[in-house]
């Protein structure tokens, strides 16, 4: 093949380098973000008997500041090293100031070719190898919610672009062809999820690699391999994971003036097996997800349609690891009533507390909450599903609206317990809207936003058996509105109410189903918050909010509750 | 392109076309776990006789609407013998309960009628039935008694003049297999030695035991009895081997292996031992054999039953019944 290769810049960490781009001159300059955060608590139980014994009140927060120093000793090398300095309120005197590093990473480029970076970053690949998927329920919340979580977010380093942190090498480069291909991306990672402990535990690494062909802007192909396993060796177990998934992708425009056809599609299998054993199971699982979308841009409407088969042995660990880890206990009013009972979970703690979240994949299906999302609980990855998912929307460049309507019908591939699949059944509605657009010579922010989400999840009873019914409605809105210049008032509502019964899995450390609890709940919570904001800059806010969130289970002896929170939230990014 | 994207979609019509389901479940069957239980079809034997000594067997069938724990129990009304089939299942056929006369608690079963119970780990229903056993099952083996009728006069014994001796075949209270067995007790206050009962192979005929030459293959057997209150009781057996064939064993030349058992489990309880694993004991301890070393059950020509006890603990009693030596496998009672 006569082919003329050329170097090609790929954005790999394009993110990171955008705040610099204005001192690209400079060879130090910092980077980083202060932050003060308190929250006052108070919690009202609606107990027959008056709790005496937990205190109501609650007060917590903390002033920390990220500093980065980044260096560029030449035009194509940059170091990033960033140190943490946190006080939690109420640590006077340096008794309660700790010191981290929170990041260090070199990249570069050698030889104008090839794109590299040691150390801490954040990767993605595609849906199906490496996806950080949002957390549920609060993963797109009213402003004055999302600033809590945005929080979160932030402390574990997930982005909007669904990546995960990591810790190790990447590079990348890219071969440009002069007839029938554009050019050929080439990206590859390895990282280290575990360390070793010298004992029993091996090292665990992560390696991928992603060929993106592309044809022309009409057609583009891609492969994926993604493996999670164990370096023989580094312990004195030799018993060792393997994980890997291999995946090919497709994307195809056709269109015109008129309309736009698109299709975009990944496939793939994975094995999940450990050497060394006899009692692991070797899993070998398959998967397809198509998506055909037609476009009509005049109009800005679309349609579009997921065929998907999702095997129940798929397991990709880059995929299906979740954010949020539900095995964890809330900190606040971690315990309540005069018996000091546990207080399960509620969106308000998955909101706020950094204890459930997690950074490191897991090689296994971790629980999820089936009350907050039994249908997607591991994103698009969710093994054991077959179905089809259909979109419609309006979405216009320049309008200052959009909208979605998503339906899903999707079954399970194998029955769990029975050879009767669930039925999964899903409707969402999105509205987004910036008001103020509509109307000439109001600049001042407006912003409304509705999400609706109403999921239900069946199985037939058999005879002797107990059929499932499980369902779960979602519902949130918030207004964003700029009362004086940079001043916004914020206002926020979310429910959920969950009601039904399903049996949940039990798995053992190989994510092989043992056992079935019955799960049963009738619930709702729900979260009503104001508050004003004011914004110094794009980067540099004070925000100071209260929140009443209400918590009401018909079953179990937990008495119903609220919480009211104020929260003050001063941000400065630079 | 056009084209191509036209076969891509055509290729994808499939995809949307319809969704199949496995024909088998992720984990355990939530009938087993969570549904009702229920007898579909009633818990009967195949058969309301067997004669076990011509090599039959009998097995219980029953259908239940989920897979459950269950416990088969047949118990001897005479014998007062228990056999015991475990398992977990939909039914019981003849591939999980199908029994051929052996025991799981001692004594042996005899030619009787037996009661025969099903029931269940975590269900209250118990089923009955009744079966009459009108044969016993045939042991392979070369037996040394089943102390059955008068003591063999080729064997040799020797008793201490302590208190409440007792030392012989009996026939009263319950024995391991049939109607006797052989009671040794006594209190001797000078001695560890009470009694002790020789059995030479030319009492059964011949200078040796006709006996397999693999230690490997050879298992000796017999059915040990303690009375409840008494712990203090020590059987010995011994193995004398005529290492150089001249019709004596010469101990201080020659090999002789043992096994000993510290009388500790109440009622009778089974004794069986690879020939390959006795050992040379010296005092209870392990010791080097004065012969060549080799265990060789074709060269036995004694069996020694020493019964021991401490004497400052007073009075031992012990029973054997139904001392057999077997091959290629341990007695199954």
């Amino acid at each position: 093949m006569q082919s003329r290769y050329t170097a090609i810049f790929l954005l790999f960490f394009s993110a990171l380098l955008q705040p610099l781009s204005a001192q690209e001159d400079r060879k130090v300059s910092f980077t980083g973000l202060a932050r003060g955060l308190y929250f006052g608590d108070r919690l009202s139980q609606e107990g027959a008997t008056p709790d005496t014994v937990t205190p109501p009140r609650l007060n917590s927060g903390h002033v920390m500041v990220d500093l980065g120093v980044n260096i560029r000793p030449n035009k194509n090398t940059e170091i990033l090293g960033m140190v943490r300095v946190r006080n939690d309120y109420g640590g006077f005197w340096g008794s309660g100031v700790t010191f981290d590093v929170r990041q260090l990473f070199v990249k570069g480029v050698i030889g104008g070719i090839v794109k590299y970076q040691l150390g801490d970053f954040n990767y993605r690949m595609s849906r199906y190898t490496l996806w950080n998927y949002n957390q549920e329920v609060i993963g797109r919340m009213p402003a004055v919610f999302q600033q809590q979580t945005d929080v979160i977010n932030y402390e574990h380093f997930y982005e909007n672009d669904n990546s995960w942190r990591q810790q190790g090498a990447s590079l990348s480069f890219a071969l440009v062809f002069k007839k029938f291909l554009k050019e050929l991306q080439v990206n590859a990672v390895t990282t280290r999820v575990r360390p070793s402990d010298f004992n029993q535990v091996n090292d665990r690494l992560f390696s991928g690699l992603n060929l993106q062909l592309v044809q022309s802007k009409y057609l583009n192909l891609g492969f994926n391999y993604a493996n999670l396993y164990d370096v023989a060796e580094t312990a004195k177990n030799n018993v060792g994971l393997r994980n890997p998934v291999l995946t090919g992708t497709v994307n195809a425009l056709y269109g015109n003036s008129h309309f736009t056809l698109s299709l975009e599609g990944e496939f793939g299998r994975s094995r999940t097996f450990y050497v060394n054993s006899t009692e692991a199971p070797d899993w070998n699982g398959r998967f397809s997800d198509f998506n055909l979308k037609l476009a009509q841009p005049k109009w800005g409407v679309y349609l579009s349609g997921n065929a998907l088969q999702i095997g129940s042995a798929f397991r990709s660990p880059g995929a299906q690891t979740k954010r949020i880890d539900f095995g964890q206990q809330a900190l606040a009013f971690s315990r309540i009533t005069n018996n000091q009972e546990l207080r399960p979970y509620t969106m308000l703690d998955l909101m706020r507390e950094s204890s459930f979240y997690v950074m490191q994949l897991r090689p296994f299906l971790m629980e999820f909450a089936p009350q907050y999302d039994n249908i997607t609980p591991f994103g698009d990855a969710t093994p054991n599903r077959q179905g089809a998912i259909i979109r419609l929307g309006y979405e216009k460049k320049g309008q200052p609206v959009k909208a979605e309507f998503a339906h899903y019908a999707l079954q399970e591939m194998r029955g769990e317990g029975t050879l009767k699949p669930r039925m999964f059944s899903r409707n969402q509605l999105m509205v987004e809207a910036r008001l103020n657009e509509y109307f000439k010579n109001w600049k001042k922010r407006f912003h409304l936003s509705v999400h609706y989400r109403s999921d239900k999840t069946t199985r037939e009873a058999d005879d002797l058996v107990r059929g499932v019914d499980l369902q779960t409605e979602a519902l949130s809105a918030g207004l964003e509105l700029e009362v004086l210049p940079s001043l916004d008032v914020l206002f926020g509502i979310q429910t959920l109410q969950y009601k039904g019964f399903d049996f949940t899995a039990v798995r053992n450390n190989f994510s092989e189903i043992f056992n079935f609890n019955e799960f049963e709940v009738d619930g709702n919570e729900q979260m009503l918050g104001y508050g004003l904001r004011y914004r110094f800059s794009d980067k540099t806010f004070l925000s100071a909010q209260m929140n009443r969130f209400q918590n009401a289970n018909a079953l179990g002896t937990l008495p119903d509750y609220s919480l009211n929170q104020f929260m003050m939230l001063f941000q400065l990014k630079f | 392109m056009k084209r191509s994207f036209q076969w891509l979609c055509l290729a994808l019509l499939p995809v949307f076309a319809g969704c199949e389901t496995d024909d088998e479940f992720d984990g355990p069957s939530l009938n087993d776990l969570y549904g009702a239980f229920a007898v579909l079809s009633p818990f009967q034997t195949s058969a309301d006789t067997v004669d076990f000594s011509s090599g039959s067997a009998v097995h219980f069938t029953a259908e239940f609407s989920k897979n459950v724990s269950w416990i088969l129990e047949v118990k001897g009304l005479e014998s007062g013998a228990v056999k015991q089939i475990t398992g977990f299942s939909k039914q019981l056929d003849a591939t999980n309960s199908s029994w051929n006369g052996t025991t799981t608690r001692l004594p042996f079963f005899k030619s009787e009628a037996c009661a025969v119970m099903l029931r269940f780990e975590a269900e209250s229903d118990t089923l009955f039935d009744t079966l009459f056993v009108s044969g016993t099952r045939n042991y392979q083996g070369l037996l040394l008694s089943d102390f059955e009728g008068v003591a063999n006069p080729g064997w040799t014994s020797f008793v201490q003049s302590g208190a409440d001796m007792s030392f012989g075949i009996q026939t009263s209270g319950t024995a391991a297999q049939g109607n006797g067995y052989f009671d040794i007790g006594g209190a001797v206050s000078w001695d560890y030695l009470i009694a002790y009962l020789f059995m030479p192979a030319t009492a059964y005929g011949a200078p040796t035991f006709n006996l397999s030459s693999n230690p490997e293959l050879v298992y000796f057997n017999t059915m040990l009895y303690k009375p409840e209150n008494l712990n203090n009781g020590i059987m010995l057996f011994q193995f004398q081997e005529d290492d150089n064939q001249d019709g004596v064993f010469t101990p201080a030349s020659e090999d002789m292996y043992a096994v000993e058992v510290q009388m500790n489990t109440n009622n009778w309880s089974q004794l069986s031992v690879k020939y390959s694993d006795l050992q040379t004991l010296v005092n209870g301890q392990p010791a080097t054999p004065n012969g060549n070393g080799v265990r060789e059950p074709h060269k036995l020509n004694q069996v020694n039953i020493l019964f021991l006890a401490n004497p400052a603990t007073g009075y031992a009693n012990a029973r054997l019944d139904y001392m057999i030596f077997t091959e290629g496998a341990a007695l199954e009672p």
